[in-house]
């Protein structure tokens, strides 16, 4: 089903500190894109099953992260067979400004909390 | 698929229902299959533990993301419809105004209701209170001190009897003295209703012993209004009478029952009730009594109980109750009489205050369904843009949820507003009147109304807004259309509208012609420049007849030698009151009564000499009372015309003889007067025998003083001079009788106001409505009205045609009103006096009416029809 898009325009700043799980989002789709299961398996995957997002979370986020023009869907799909009722999410120049953004407010923090010997200065993110 | 999934599915697809509806059609097919594959690979990997885990995890994210969606577009359309409520101001005020005077007057009607009827009493365990009567013969009386002591000793189904009378005390020591309202009770009287005092204590049984100091309570409003709230009253004295009492306590305000008392004695403070003969004579009956039902008892279980203690009586004290059925005794609720006389008037102004509502739901619907034809393109762009059907029917009821409870916080106010108003309107029929409260009953009742209300008022267009859509893509949008549908669902609800305000007028107008025909009715003498006052003497200085005597006749003297007193009289009670009855039968010389029959019964009267004449009460034959009827002459006395005729039939009263005491006495009747109506305009005249006060002193009186001047003011020199007689004795209840005759019938005018009220407002309402509908018909069909005028038709036959088409909505409106008056006001039956509800004048006098405002509010489209230039309307298309 297409869907009309209506592109929320702005800076990386105006939207605020992403949550946790919308962040994780848009890591998932910082690699590939991805229906909503892949999304979930991925980012089940890449913290160990430390979070998992329920089919309510993952699609609470994905309809903000539409709004806000973070990620768009695709109007292609990769394999013709797939069930149709899969929609594929892309992360859009936007959304990776946005995720840039954050993982630098983040590493900014990271630097500060090992600067405070709070954190080993060589353990990696 | 397998049936276990699909059977899962079916689960979470139900639990998807909680979401959003866009919400759902957006992502929900696309969660299901993310939901299937989650459940397969839990059930791979983990087993029944991970799919128990899943469902979990599944159930507390829709949980969580639910409410967010809800709200997240909840205030996506509120922003919206607030953009849109301030693009067009006229309809926003209009709505709003017309929704807040609909909902206002159902938060203030249902705040009384609330209070009045819907609360339990507030006294602990209000509902198991009964007040108990007792039947001789024909009549109700009250108990005496032995009566009750025998209930109280032998009833099983009450926990509690305690017994109550009013009198009067007065209090000596300030400026003036006062008379104080005494509730005289048992010492147990507020334990069994309940009632903890404010502060101090209430009555123990030692208070209640002979010979015990003089106690006293105070009622919660006499200490705010005599002591201005002050706590420390408690064990202050105040010389009542001759003796000191001293204060133990304050009532909280709770609803006083029958009487409204300034304070509370125990019943040994009673002189009457504690002499030993009272105590000992089970005819002195001047109590009521009142009692607790045991826990889980019912009334018809106390019934059967008391009934068998009626009957222990009566085979114990057969001189003392009349054999078989003609003594009884019944229990009935407190609950009950406390608001028996509210109830009927207090839902009839429900049923009208959700009509005016109805009323202005219909016609915010209206202004909607108009704004819509303006709105169509709006809406057809959206619809474009994939605003699906539920989306935009969510839209508008946002739009018309905003609107009702904007509108019922104005409504609040306007309730709040009148509050003081309603609880002196219902203090008219219930003691319960000084619950009512704007409180989280009421707040939570007009937000409900507001909600079904924004659901009336927002259903129909929204349901319409689909049909538009539609419509408007089908003709390019160019211009807009009214879809036959819509028209008609228009012209339903101003049939509707008016329909409701027809029965609603009926209403009004047959309480109106009701109180038309009580302010009409002819009491039977003159109300006009009439003082009146009541006196009630120090039972301690004026203990015996001749003491009773000389004071009234003294004052009585004085107060007629006043300038502006055309004649002076005293009257055991003055009329429209129901003061104290004193109902007897008696014995006609020369008609001894057959076996079984009842003796002739009549309500006596004891009034001074120029009683008649202070009232212009015509003497139809013989003589009123003179001077010379005092004791040690003939006992005389004068009787009405109703019981003239009921009691003497053919003969002339005048010169016969009738005894009270089966011939031990004789009074002789010298004369007969015109009837007047005692108890109330809407009251049938009693059979009353009027006797002299000089020959039936008595210790309380009311003066009837008859004036030249304006009768209030000469009250202060009427106190002056009583205050001459005797400065320990107060006068109370000061007022002009026409005051009196206003204050019997204020029910019935206030009722009828705020019926009234209602009533126009509905009828403005929906004259409005009709008017602002013909005006939207006339602007769509200007192109039509201009080719009618283009091919020759006159101005005056479009006037004609546009009228037309109005009126034959109201007619039709009307139509169906009067179907429904007829059936519904049976149910003000209770409250008409002289008028049917079905009076014929009242249904055409509202017709015209009705007519007349349709005629006014089509006319101003219909002329802006006539006068609609061809060339321009038809270069417009």
């Amino acid at each position: 089903m297409e869907k009309s898009l209506s592109a929320v325009q702005g800076n990386a700043e105006s939207f605020g500190p992403l949550t946790p799980a919308m962040f994780h989002v848009l890591l998932a789709l910082a690699g590939d894109d991805l229906h909503g299961y892949a999304i979930l398996k991925e980012v089940e995957l890449r913290t160990g099953g430390k979070v998992r997002l329920s089919t309510g979370t993952l699609y609470g986020i994905i309809k903000r992260l539409l709004s806000d023009g973070l990620i768009v869907e695709l109007r292609s799909r990769p394999a013709e067979t797939d069930d149709e009722r899969r929609r594929y999410y892309r992360l859009t120049p936007q959304g990776r400004h946005v995720a840039t953004a954050e993982a630098e407010r983040m590493d900014e923090i990271l630097s500060i909390a090992r600067s405070r010997n709070l954190l080993k200065k060589t353990r990696t993110a | 698929m397998p049936a276990a999934d699909s059977r899962a599915t079916r689960v979470y697809r139900a639990l998807l229902r909680l979401l959003p509806f866009d919400f759902r059609s957006d992502f929900g097919p696309e969660m299901e299959i993310v939901f299937q594959e989650q459940h397969k690979e839990a059930g791979r990997r983990n087993g029944t533990t991970g799919v128990l885990r899943l469902w979990w995890e599944t159930v507390v994210g829709i949980f969580r993301t639910a409410p967010a969606e809800h709200l997240a577009m909840f205030r996506q359309d509120a922003g919206f419809a607030l953009r849109m409520m301030r693009k067009s101001p006229g309809f926003t005020i209009a709505a709003i105004l017309t929704l807040g005077l609909g909902i206002g007057a159902n938060s203030a009607i249902f705040s009384v209701v609330n209070a009045v009827l819907l609360k339990p009493l507030p006294y602990e365990h209000g509902e198991r209170l009964v007040v108990l009567r007792q039947r001789l013969g024909m009549m109700d009386q009250r108990f005496s001190a032995a009566d009750t002591n025998d209930y109280r000793g032998q009833t099983r189904s009450l926990d509690g009897l305690v017994e109550y009378h009013n009198m009067n005390f007065i209090l000596l020591g300030r400026s003036e003295p006062e008379r104080v309202e005494t509730g005289v009770v048992s010492w147990n009287y507020f334990d069994v209703f309940g009632v903890k005092p404010l502060f101090g204590r209430t009555f123990r049984p030692e208070d209640e012993q002979p010979g015990a100091p003089a106690v006293l309570m105070l009622s919660y409003e006499y200490w705010i209004k005599s002591f201005g709230g002050d706590p420390t009253v408690v064990n202050k004295t105040f010389s009542m009478n001759d003796r000191v009492h001293t204060v133990i306590g304050v009532l909280p305000p709770v609803p006083q029952y029958p009487d409204e008392n300034d304070v509370y004695m125990p019943t040994t403070a009673c002189p009457f009730r504690s002499r030993p003969s009272t105590v000992a004579n089970r005819q002195a009956r001047m109590v009521q009594v009142f009692g607790r039902m045991k826990p889980g008892m019912s009334v018809s279980q106390a019934q059967a109980d008391l009934s068998g203690v009626a009957t222990n009586l009566q085979r114990a004290y057969p001189k003392d109750y009349p054999e078989g059925n003609d003594y009884s005794v019944k229990p009935s609720l407190l609950e009950e009489e406390l608001t028996q006389n509210a109830r009927p008037t207090m839902l009839v102004l429900l049923a009208a205050a959700g009509f005016v509502l109805l009323i202005a739901c219909g016609n915010v619907a209206n202004l909607n369904l108009s704004r819509m034809v303006r709105r169509e393109r709006e809406l057809a762009v959206r619809a474009a843009l994939g605003a699906g059907r539920v989306r935009m029917f969510r839209q508008l009821l946002t739009e018309s949820f905003l609107l009702a409870v904007i509108g019922g916080g104005l409504g609040l106010l306007f309730s709040w507003g009148a509050l003081s108003l309603l609880i002196s309107f219902a203090a008219r029929f219930t003691p319960r009147a000084r619950e009512i409260q704007m409180d989280a009953w009421v707040l939570g009742f007009t937000f409900l109304v507001a909600v079904l209300t924004s659901l009336l008022s927002g259903t129909a267009p929204a349901l319409a807004a689909r049909e538009t859509v539609v419509g408007a893509l089908k003709e390019g949008g160019a211009q807009s259309t009214i879809g036959r549908g819509k028209h008609r669902m228009r012209s339903l609800l101003i049939v509707a509208q008016v329909a409701v305000s027809f029965l609603l007028l009926i209403g009004a107008g047959l309480m109106l012609r009701s109180f038309m025909k009580l302010q009409h009715v002819d009491p039977g003498f003159q109300p006009e420049n009439v003082l009146t006052m009541d006196i009630a003497l120090d039972f301690v200085k004026y203990n015996t007849d001749d003491k009773q005597r000389a004071f009234f006749e003294t004052l009585l003297e004085k107060v007629q030698t006043q300038s502006g007193v055309k004649s002076a009289a005293a009257s055991m009670m003055i009329p429209f009151t129901p003061g104290m009855t004193m109902t007897s039968d008696f014995q006609i010389e020369g008609q001894a009564p057959a076996p079984g029959q009842a003796l002739p019964k009549a309500d006596f009267r004891i009034v001074s000499p120029s009683y008649f004449e202070a009232l212009h009460i015509p003497i139809l034959t013989g003589r009123g009372f003179v001077q010379t009827d005092r004791p040690g002459n003939p006992v005389v006395a004068i009787v009405n015309r109703s019981a003239a005729k009921h009691l003497w039939g053919e003969h002339d009263p005048v010169g016969t003889r009738f005894t009270g005491d089966e011939g031990k006495t004789w009074t002789q009747i010298v004369g007969v007067v015109g009837d007047i109506k005692q108890y109330g305009l809407d009251k049938d005249v009693a059979d009353e025998i009027y006797v002299p006060m000089a020959q039936f002193p008595m210790m309380q009186a009311s003066l009837v003083i008859k004036t030249t001047v304006e009768p209030m003011s000469i009250a202060r020199g009427v106190i002056e001079l009583l205050h001459a007689v005797d400065p320990n004795q107060p006068a109370a209840r000061v007022q002009s009788l026409e005051q009196v005759r206003a204050e019997s019938v204020a029910a019935p005018r206030l009722t009828t106001n705020l019926l009234g009220l209602f009533a126009l407002l509905a009828l403005a309402i929906a004259a409005t409505g009709i008017g602002g509908v013909m005006a939207l018909a006339v602007g769509q069909r200007r192109h039509e009205i201009g080719v009618r005028m283009a091919i020759g038709a006159r101005p005056g036959e479009i006037l004609r045609m546009i009228l037309r088409q109005g009126m034959v909505l109201a007619l039709v409106g009307v139509a169906l009103g009067l179907f429904g008056a007829l059936w519904l006001t049976r149910l003000l039956q209770q409250l008409l006096f002289e008028v049917t509800p079905t009076d014929p004048l009242t249904y055409l006098g509202v017709a015209v009416v009705l007519g007349l405002a349709a005629l006014v509010a089509c006319y101003v489209p219909a002329r802006r029809a006539s006068r609609v230039d061809p060339i321009i309307a038809l270069r417009i298309e």
